[in-house]
């Protein structure tokens, strides 16, 4: 499956996974995630807190951002 | 102050810088376009004071009263209105690049050419294309309110000289009273289209920004392991 990101670019990350209060999870689509205030997604890049998918496997943030 | 404080000030501050650097990286991108798009509209502003110039010259030098021959108005026109149009921006563009001041003045002076060749070649419709061609040149700064400038000068010109003077715009003396509206329509067409393309420009130009501050938060939280991995080794090594 490919995946369109922003640029129009294929590949990297389908879904995120992101902390949330009282160790709880959200789930965000790829456009939920871009759609964030760019501080916020700064923020859990550097903390390494969010979790990236792609096709419900879980991927490595470094190949997330390739795509 | 604890660690996880310590911690959770040290992301703060390198989210901060990693943000700043991204809306720096897209302003002065933004600048450099403005500020190229500035330069390149002052040389064709001269370029066009110049054609102008020659062209009334050339069609028609001189007017006839009688056996007494005298210069062309067309030809004062060309000289005088021509490097009025041409004189404020193309001195902001080299006094004031990249200022939005600068770019609403060149929108309008750029329409004004349009209005003026028009003019000289006596409402010619062919003429009528450098309206479009400019307003395609105006896209070029990826800002789409130059747009609306341009589009509101060359409407209000067409309107004022459809009513006092229709010959200069149309060629004739008696056009049709809707005539302004076809030709304001065809602009709003053109115009549309070329403020969703500058739009969405500009956004890519922002998601290209934020990317790069997204491989920077990365970088950093590469660092920020790699270097715990190292004290560690390190502390290893010491006992």
């Amino acid at each position: 499956m490919e995946i369109m990101n922003a640029m129009g670019t294929t590949g990297g990350y389908d879904r995120v996974r992101l902390p949330g209060p009282n160790g709880t999870a959200r789930d965000l689509s790829r456009r939920q995630f871009e759609a964030l205030p760019l501080r916020e997604r700064v923020s859990y890049l550097i903390e390494g807190t969010a979790q990236f998918f792609r096709g419900g496997q879980p991927i490595n943030p470094s190949d997330a951002m390739k795509g | 102050m604890s660690v996880a404080v310590k911690a959770l000030e040290m992301t703060r501050q390198a989210t901060e810088a990693i943000v700043k650097r991204a809306e720096t990286r897209f302003e002065a991108h933004r600048q450099e376009i403005f500020r190229s798009t500035d330069r390149m509209f002052a040389g064709l502003l001269i370029a066009q004071w110049l054609g102008g110039i020659a062209f009334a010259f050339f069609f028609s030098p001189y007017a006839w009263a009688g056996k007494v021959k005298t210069v062309h108005a067309h030809v004062w026109i060309a000289i005088f209105l021509g490097g009025l149009i041409t004189s404020l921006p193309v001195m902001l563009a080299w006094k004031r690049p990249g200022e939005t001041m600068t770019r609403h003045v060149i929108a309008v002076a750029q329409m004004l050419w349009s209005a003026l060749l028009i003019h000289l070649t006596g409402g010619r419709i062919e003429t009528h294309f450098h309206v479009f061609g400019s307003l395609a040149l105006l896209a070029f700064y990826r800002d789409w309110p130059v747009l609306i400038t341009g589009m509101t000068t060359i409407a209000v010109d067409h309107f004022l000289r459809g009513v006092l003077w229709p010959e200069s715009v149309y060629g004739i003396p008696n056009p049709e009273w809707w005539r302004f509206l076809e030709h304001a329509g065809w602009v709003i067409f053109c115009v549309s289209f070329l403020v969703m393309s500058c739009r969405k420009s500009m956004r890519d130009m922002q998601v290209m920004a934020e990317r790069g501050a997204e491989l920077e938060a990365l970088s950093e939280n590469h660092w920020r392991k790699s270097s715990v991995v190292d004290r560690a080794a390190t502390d290893a090594g010491a006992r």
